[in-house]
């Protein structure tokens, strides 16, 4: 019960803090709140102003105002973009459709390349191919995503032509769409390929120390038998962790990587807004992206009380 | 010292050269303007840019900035980490409890666009970045500390230096935190590489100080200038490649710390 009580109420309080950012920030920097409200490129009438300001409720005290923008979020209403000119929450709903796909394929694939990598990696070291999944691994993840994605463009896309260089239309239909994705998930799961081996890596050596895999071993099973059946399925447990609250890091990767291949995605949107100092669609975005990495910390915990009952009894 | 250990130290010795005296490594002055888009040549080692800056010379004074933005967010996120984690390892209880819970709200906040979104409210400047870097990133030291501390707060002479009626504060900064050097430093240097990895991402979205060109803010000029459709490989690859190159030498040194890692081959 207390377990239970205490991760929902850190959910509960993440999701609060970050509400609290995009609250306060434009309402507490200094200059005018309706510039920083509407974002300082996008051009009002006069009479605008004062209807904002009413419809804003910027006269009423901070409380007031707050509990306003509670409403306003239960609503899905996150404001309105006065640089492109529609309701914020509809413009993220339609780049997230781009998004979240290509980042969940990435995750998928990042963990079915990386775990296994990972758990032979750290099961028998002293291997060429183990200490060059490691060193391969760091190196990977030494190197910014979005640095990637540009030697990856310049190379397959513009000296060989085998990608295309430039964005997806929503209506191109499903072929076009995997081609112009290829690419920017190859590179992003390779990321999160690279991240959970080291990871898993770490987990397996761990877990060689206990005393069930020399058992396992002692019964006569195989090295490979004693990984695959014993020793992958407790040591993944810190890797279902550690993917969750991973997730607000792939995400912002993936923004970077979809601005160097122009996917009009979430990154898309973050640095056209950055450039046009949008401030509603960055704070929508923000909590979007917050939302999304609680929902997946959430869905973390559960998967981890399916695989390991300890938990399950526990809770 | 492990062989990662030693070619990291090599390298991130050479770069912290280059760092403290770009003047006599640099052939030109980073602001002197050439023929722009010259190819690499015998002039230019590595070619200039579109303002026909000497890249070479950019790269040497830009390692100067990376660099100290990388040490000095690490360093103030380790010293929060730090200090969190000792004050809830040493003391226990409600207090504990209050800062775990607060580690493990900050831990789940999505940091770079907070980052983003406060750098295009308050300005590009390497100050905020810094600030903000140490605000949100000291969340996983603070947990290794508070676990080690865990450890050391029940052996002999803590409790000795507690029966003779030292300080609480005293034995927090003398006694327990000299313990924790070798904990918190491969988490530092890993640290470093985190926040140069952050910097680079945030300048190349254009929120970069572009008053001291580090490598990020060089990278996101190539690419917003169009180096990538005109082929100009010298004008995005040299920054990028010291980035990474810079970023795995803290790396290598970080992980090679940890037991987890453990690059020994023979067991």
């Amino acid at each position: 019960m207390h377990i239970t009580f205490y991760r929902w109420s850190r959910y509960f309080f993440s999701l609060f803090f970050t509400i609290c950012i995009s609250f306060l920030l434009p309402r507490l920097m200094p200059g005018d709140p309706i510039a920083n409200m509407i974002g300082q490129s996008a051009h009002v009438s006069d009479a605008t102003i004062i209807e904002l300001r009413q419809e804003l409720g910027l006269d009423l005290p901070l409380p007031e105002q707050f509990l306003q923008y509670l409403v306003n979020i239960a609503h899905f209403d996150l404001g309105y973009s006065y640089t492109l000119h529609a309701p914020v929450s509809s413009i993220i709903m339609e780049r997230m459709a781009l998004t979240i796909p290509f980042v969940g394929i990435a995750i998928v694939i990042g963990i079915i390349l990386g775990v296994p990598l990972g758990a032979l990696a750290g099961m028998s070291r002293s291997k060429k191919t183990s200490i060059l999944a490691t060193y391969g691994s760091i190196a990977l993840s030494s190197a910014p995503p979005y640095f990637l994605s540009l030697i990856a463009l310049s190379i397959l896309s513009f000296n060989f032509g085998l990608f295309p260089l430039k964005g997806v239309s929503a209506t191109a239909g499903i072929i076009p769409w995997i081609h112009h994705l290829i690419l920017p998930i190859a590179v992003l799961s390779s990321c999160i390929a690279a991240r959970n081996c080291l990871i898993m890596r770490g987990s397996v050596i761990q877990e060689t120390h206990e005393h069930y895999p020399l058992y396992a071993k002692a019964k006569g099973l195989t090295e490979r038998m004693v990984l695959f059946q014993h020793i992958v399925k407790n040591a993944s447990l810190p890797l279902i962790t550690q993917v969750a609250l991973d997730v607000g890091f792939i995400l912002s990767g993936a923004l970077f990587i979809e601005i160097v291949f122009s996917l009009p995605g979430m990154g898309m949107l973050t640095y056209d807004a950055v450039l046009s100092r949008d401030y509603p669609i960055l704070e929508g975005s923000l909590l979007v992206i917050a939302i999304m990495v609680i929902l997946t910390n959430i869905a973390a915990d559960i998967i981890y009380g399916v695989i390991d009952p300890r938990i399950r009894w526990q809770g | 010292m492990r062989r990662p250990e030693i070619l990291g130290s090599i390298v991130l010795a050479a770069f912290l050269i280059m760092a403290v005296a770009p003047g006599t490594f640099a052939p030109q002055d980073p602001y002197t303007r050439f023929t722009p888009y010259t190819p690499p040549g015998s002039d230019h080692l590595l070619g200039t840019n579109d303002m026909g800056h000497d890249i070479l010379s950019e790269l040497i004074y830009g390692s100067r900035v990376s660099l100290f933005v990388g040490f000095a967010s690490a360093l103030l996120a380790t010293m929060v980490g730090g200090i969190v984690g000792i004050v809830a390892g040493y003391c226990r209880g409600g207090i504990e409890d209050l800062l775990m819970g607060f580690t493990d709200i900050i831990l789940m906040l999505p940091w770079i666009p907070v980052i983003i979104i406060l750098a295009v409210f308050l300005g590009p400047g390497i100050w905020i970045f810094i600030l903000i870097f140490g605000a949100f990133a000291w969340t996983s030291i603070a947990r290794i500390i508070r676990s080690k501390v865990l450890q050391i707060r029940e052996s002999g002479f803590v409790q000795s230096a507690r029966c003779l009626g030292f300080p609480t504060w005293y034995i927090m900064a003398e006694e327990i935190g000299p313990n924790l050097f070798h904990i918190a430093f491969p988490q530092c240097m890993l640290l470093v590489a985190s926040a140069m990895i952050t910097e680079a991402s945030v300048s190349f979205i254009g929120l970069g100080d572009p008053s001291m060109k580090s490598w990020g803010v060089m990278l996101s000029f190539a690419f917003t200038k169009g180096a990538l459709i005109n082929g100009m490989w010298w004008w995005y690859l040299p920054p990028g490649i010291a980035i990474s190159i810079c970023v795995m030498a803290f790396a290598l040194i970080g992980y090679s710390r940890e037991k987890w890692v453990n690059f020994e081959v023979r067991e």
